[in-house]
């Protein structure tokens, strides 16, 4: 007998790939969060709901277990019979008995394996269909949350969430659904059984149980405090690893390898303090399991062995009965794993949740208007805002665009230019007065054909996988070829995509690696034009991009703000001295409004700032 | 995987000790099943009561030993797989840190940070596991061999035919599961790769309201994974109800010869039970190992692209010399110099001649991709030149340990890069023993001073995670506090402004020409006016120099620096 290492008995599907045999043995924690669960039941509950459509075919799995188990059960009691059959003294074997013991037991195995097969089958179905639709809805959600959660993260903890944490409950789905299944028919039934064939012995080998129970408490309370600290040791460490290794450029540069050197092992020390001590103590769990184990087995044997010489019991029922003492034992045992399997799981399943249960971006009125041909007329009035309520960013701002008009916001870092945008297009909300869109509270619109009205050329052009084309028909899914071309065409980013090997069927690679930023600038103003927005927004969109390409982009970008409202910031004023309009931003206010030439007349701010960007060059022209 | 011996030396006594009471254990496990064999057939048969009490207590001794065994074997697991991973990842982190950029170039530094993470994780996790189930498994296959065969020769029979089928079974159960799974780890790939990207325009998506394709193209690829992951799952459902059925029907064919074997009394009862008892744990073992093979697959897996890290061999030699003659602080010289990244044969540098004066501040201008971060970060020896030479104080860098030579220079980088830590901490990251006066006269002299104490905490506000987010341009200006306060020779400052407004940027050259005198310093900018001012203004383009001199000269004589200028100027020229 494998003494409790037989876990995966149940679990047909892959080995668990971190904890082979499900030994609950440390290192096995080490990257799944055994973090405990907040709120178990409650996590619990909500998972159980994404199981809604697979319900039925899990009933069916259970019915499967069901008989299953009762297979397994039988077995035992048939072998004891088989061996009772061969009777103990004179060499007399009942075999036409015997043989239909054997016809029985093979009929029996067959069922079981049969069972088994399709239990791993169904099962493989229903929990990567369950997490696929976790992982779909998570995916679904990330769609509809505001721009400040996304600023407000790492990628990194979003991507461990989409793939660890769901990996997590689907190890968990499938791993722990059919054993605890199994485990609790199993455990009743052994029990059955055993007091069936002998409730004196039964009396004798439950005696393991409270220590069992006992030991397991003690032990489990102690480890899942340690474990928790190697989780919080570990984090540690892997936020030194990714600081150091994406800054390395720094570290090198002020010859700071030893320091960060030295602090990793100070960190790394930690942890294999922590992880140690945990290990050695979830360690123990299994020997002392094995002993109390081996225990009862002894306990059963000498009782057994008294009892068989008073006649009370037959030889068969000794072998039956220590059969069933450790099928009965073993889901004790699992138990323990799988509950394990389940915190983690379920620990993975909160941090899932947790998005789910983000603030989404708030729900259109259900008097919204669709706004169909958007004129863009813009108008904000008084209107405030802070990323947090106690930092104001804008405070009381008011202006007006006009239908076709450039406006252009210049100003210090911080000043709020970027604000200005990102309310307008409503990443975020206003949290006081309001914008008006050809005359209508923004928040009026449904915020899907709101949004179409905008295009944008940021200073990060976003690329993404996939064809030159595919990228230029980001702006407009349906657009035909001639449509793209001529966009190209008029943007002057044809000129640079003739010249690729396979033109406008190149592929790039994540962000357009292979493309220079000018380049890549150009595609996305491509994409922009070909989605002919009514009001188009340039944030520093050539900043990144040398002075000479950035005279090619603004052609181009002259082009795409032919009659169109549009708004422009930018820190070099010379690509913005044409906008109808310039607004000077400082501290969240509009302090001066005008065109260029008024501004410089009237001398104010704008004017130092010109003459501070342009003074040396001009003394220079001189 | 020659790094591993290092650690095979070190460990492989602890080892073997781990597995000796490993074996200990194993053993105690098999003896119970032939104790109990002999309880029933000579114990209960005889209705000898003395000796299945004498027979159970031994049992229970035995129990007891095992227990001990296997808490010893624990104990030491634990130890021995600890310290194997914590030093592994130490030493591979050491390895990173000090490895040369030509060498760090070759991964990405996200799979640097899985391979010190995950992939020592996974080697280590497998080690443990060495030493606790992994060859206990083994053990108690053959163990069960030895102990079944010795118990009756005629039923082991059927083991002979059993052993070989299960054998086969697990052969198959890798050959066709391991492909399998890698199709599962790309298609992973794949549903990670849509959702990082993502995450990094996640602002394009929203203004181009691209919900639909987006969740389309995230739907098809978890929808592929999601078949693979089935298929992978599915076929490897067959193998374990197999190897399970082929074994219980050994048992069955166990039973019937069992009864004849009793009838001609060459077998007793108590002998089939424990051998069934065998045959069970046998099994067992099996599945198991076919479970450490797939554990072992993955680990290999893990330990290969350690191991790759570790092979890499160090460019850059350190153990050089360092400054002779210190007459010339802060004099660099280039000299023919090219250099091309490992990457492509195209240089990226072509024949720089340059020289640099102590004292003297150097523009360098160009657009994107005409060299200027590579020609500075050669300074550094952040690589190696491919041929050519530079000269720092007159002595060819390539004869100095770099540490020495980066003792002597600054560099504020086109990337903020902050650790976490509070904003004193970070500055003092150019010098450790930084007195409060000096760090602040650096944080004035970058224009940071004033926001940073208008921070809640002043100085000691965090940075980072937890901390407070400063702007882009607040976090340049922190990390030219940081340059300034390590008080170098020579000071490199690329594209260091570009976030910084105008007039910001203004005083920060005013305050940086009174704090730096005698301070060689070089400037990396894409406007005009940031350089113009400069000592000496080097226009790149393409890798080579076009144009060395003041502005005054370059507008005359220079068509690249013309045009850059014009650029800049937009109508004014004309």
């Amino acid at each position: 007998m494998a003494n409790g290492m037989d876990q995966s008995r149940n679990s047909p599907s892959v080995p668990p790939p971190l904890s082979p045999g499900g030994r609950p043995g440390g290192a096995a924690r080490f990257r799944g969060p055994v973090v405990k669960p907040k709120n178990f039941k409650g996590t619990l509950r909500r998972l159980w709901e994404y199981f809604g459509k697979e319900r039925n075919m899990l009933t069916f799995i259970f019915l499967t277990v069901l008989v299953d188990s009762a297979l397994m059960l039988m077995n035992p009691y048939l072998i004891g019979k088989a061996v009772d059959a061969m009777s103990l003294n004179h060499g007399k074997v009942n075999f036409s008995f015997l043989e239909v013991m054997i016809v029985v037991l093979t009929s029996a195995y067959i069922g079981d394996a049969v069972l088994t097969f399709l239990q791993g089958w169904l099962m493989a179905g229903v929990a990567q269909r369950i997490v696929k639709s976790l992982r779909d809805s998570l995916f679904r959600k990330l769609q509809k949350l505001p721009i400040s959660f996304f600023d407000a993260r790492t990628h990194g903890d979003m991507m461990s969430r989409l793939s660890n944490d769901v990996d997590n409950v689907s190890t968990t789905i499938s791993q722990s659904t059919t054993q605890l299944m199994s485990g609790l028919i199993i455990l009743t039934g052994s029990f059955m059984m055993m007091v069936v064939l002998s409730p004196l012995l039964t009396l004798a080998s439950m005696i393991t149980v409270p220590l069992v129970y006992l030991l397991t408490r003690t032990i489990a309370k102690r480890t899942s405090i340690l474990f928790k600290k190697q989780q919080d040791q570990l984090g540690k460490l892997n936020g030194h690893i990714e600081e150091t290794i994406s800054g390395i450029e720094v570290v090198k540069a002020f010859n700071h390898e030893e320091k960060v050197i030295e602090e990793f092992d100070k960190v790394n020390t930690k942890l294999r303090e922590v992880g140690l001590k945990a290990q050695i103590w979830s360690g123990f769990l299994m020997p002392i399991m094995n002993a109390i184990n081996n225990l009862g087995f002894a306990v059963v044997a000498v009782v057994g062995g008294i009892l068989a010489t008073k006649n009370m019991v037959t030889v068969g029922v000794i072998a039956s009965f220590i059969t069933y003492s450790r099928q009965f034992v073993r889901p004790l045992n699992d138990m323990a794993n799988i509950f394990n399997v389940l915190q983690s799981g379920v620990a993975g399943a909160e941090r899932v949740f947790e998005i789910m249960d983000e603030q989404e971006e708030s729900n259109d009125p259900p008097n919204a208007v669709v706004l169909s041909k958007p004129k863009g007329h813009v108008k904000f009035e008084n209107v405030s805002f802070g990323y947090r309520p106690d930092v104001p960013i804008l405070k009381n701002v008011s202006f007006e665009a006009k239908i076709g008009s450039s406006n252009a916001l210049v100003g210090p870092t911080g000043a709020g230019k970027t604000t200005i945008v990102n309310l307008l297009t409503r990443f975020y909300d206003v949290t006081g007065g309001r914008i008006l869109l050809d005359g209508k509270d923004i928040r009026e619109y449904t915020r899907d054909s709101f949004r179409r009205t905008f295009g944008f050329v940021l200073q990060d052009t976003y690329l993404f996988t996939g064809t030159i084309k595919e990228n230029i028909k980001y702006g407009k899914q349906d657009a035909t070829d001639e449509e793209v071309e001529a966009a190209a065409q008029m943007s002057g980013a044809a000129r640079f995509i003739k010249r690729l090997p396979n033109g406008y069927d190149t592929h790039l690679s994540e962000n357009g690696g292979s493309l220079s930023q000018g380049e890549r600038q150009l595609l996305a103003i491509t994409r922009v034009m070909l989605s002919k927005p009514s009001i188009l927004i340039l944030d520093e969109a050539t900043s990144s991009i040398d002075t000479r390409t950035e005279l090619h982009i603004q052609e181009a970008l002259l082009k795409l703000m032919e009659n169109r409202t549009s708004f422009i910031i930018a820190h070099r004023l010379n690509t913005i001295r044409d906008a109808d309009t310039i607004m000077v931003i400082d501290n969240g206010q509009i302090i001066e409004k005008g065109s260029h030439d008024e501004l410089m007349a009237a001398g104010g701010r704008y004017y130092y700032m010109f003459y501070n960007q342009f003074k040396n060059i001009e003394g220079a022209l001189d | 995987m020659k790094f591993l011996s290092k650690y095979i030396k070190k460990y492989w006594v602890s080892f073997c000790i781990a597995v000796l009471f490993l074996t200990f254990e194993a053993v105690c496990d098999l003896l119970q099943p032939t104790i109990m064999a002999k309880i029933i057939d000579k114990g209960v048969a005889r209705k000898d009561i003395h000796y299945v009490l004498q027979m159970g207590g031994l049992m229970l001794a035995i129990t007891a030993f095992g227990a001990v065994s296997a808490g010893t074997r624990s104990v030491i697991a634990s130890i021995v797989s600890q310290n194997f991973g914590t030093e592994l990842r130490f030493d591979l982190f050491k390895k990173i840190q000090t490895m040369s950029f030509k060498n760090l170039d070759q991964f990405d530094r996200a799979s640097l940070i899985t391979r010190l993470t995950n992939d020592v994780t996974q080697v280590q996790v497998f080690v443990n596991g060495l030493m606790r189930i992994f060859v206990k498994s083994p053990l108690l296959a053959i163990g069960g061999l030895v102990m079944a065969v010795r118990l009756n020769l005629h039923l082991a029979v059927v083991l002979a035919i059993v052993v070989p089928i299960v054998a086969l079974l697990i052969v198959f159960n890798m050959r066709l599961g391991l492909p399998r799974f890698s199709k599962v780890q790309k298609a992973l790939d794949g549903v990670n790769g849509v959702m990082r990207e993502y995450l990094s325009g996640v602002r394009v998506v929203k203004a181009f309201n691209h919900f639909d394709v987006e969740v389309a193209k995230f739907t098809k690829a978890n929808e592929h994974y999601k078949n693979q992951a089935v298929a992978a799952n599915r076929l490897m459902s067959i193998f374990s109800p197999a190897i399970m059925l082929t074994v219980n029907l050994g048992i069955v064919v166990v039973l019937w010869i069992g009864g004849w074997g009793v009838r001609s009394g060459t077998i007793q009862v108590g002998h089939i039970i424990a051998f069934i008892n065998y045959m069970t744990q046998i099994s067992m073992s099996l599945m198991m190992i076919s479970m450490v093979f797939n554990m072992y697959v993955r680990a290999r897996a893990s330990a290969g692209r350690i191991g790759e890290v570790f092979l890499q061999e160090d460019s850059i030699a350190w153990d050089r010399g360092s400054f002779n003659t210190r007459t010339e602080k802060g004099r660099i010289d280039f000299e023919n110099v090219t250099f091309a990244y490992a990457s492509s044969t195209e240089p990226v540098l072509k024949n720089i001649n340059l020289t640099i004066l102590p004292g003297e501040t150097v523009g360098i201008i160009g657009s994107t991709g005409s060299g200027k971060s590579t020609l500075v970060g050669l300074i550094s020896r952040f690589y190696d030149v491919s041929s050519g030479m530079i000269r720092v104080d007159g002595e060819d860098i390539k004869q100095i340990n770099p540490k020495v030579l980066r003792e002597k220079i600054a560099l504020v980088p086109q990337k903020n890069i902050l650790f976490t830590g509070s904003v004193a901490e970070n500055i003092r990251w150019g010098k450790e023993d930084a007195t409060k006066a000096e760090v602040e006269q650096a944080a004035r002299t970058a224009g940071a001073h004033d926001f940073i104490i208008a921070a809640p905490e002043g100085y000691e506000t965090m940075i980072g995670q937890g901390g407070v987010n400063f702007s882009g341009g607040q976090k340049q200006r922190i990390s030219i506090a940081r340059a300034l306060v390590k008080r170098p020779e020579i000071l490199i400052l690329d594209d260091s402004t570009s976030a910084v407004d105008v007039t910001t940027e203004a005083k920060i050259k005013k305050a940086l020409k009174t704090y730096a005198k005698g301070l060689t310093c070089l400037l990396i900018a894409q406007r005009i006016t940031s350089i113009m001012d400069a000592d000496k203004i080097v226009v790149l383009d393409h890798g080579e120099i076009v144009g060395i001199g003041t502005h005054q000269e370059l507008i005359k004589e220079c068509s690249v620096y013309q045009e850059i200028y014009r650029s800049q100027m937009g109508k004014e020229v004309q």
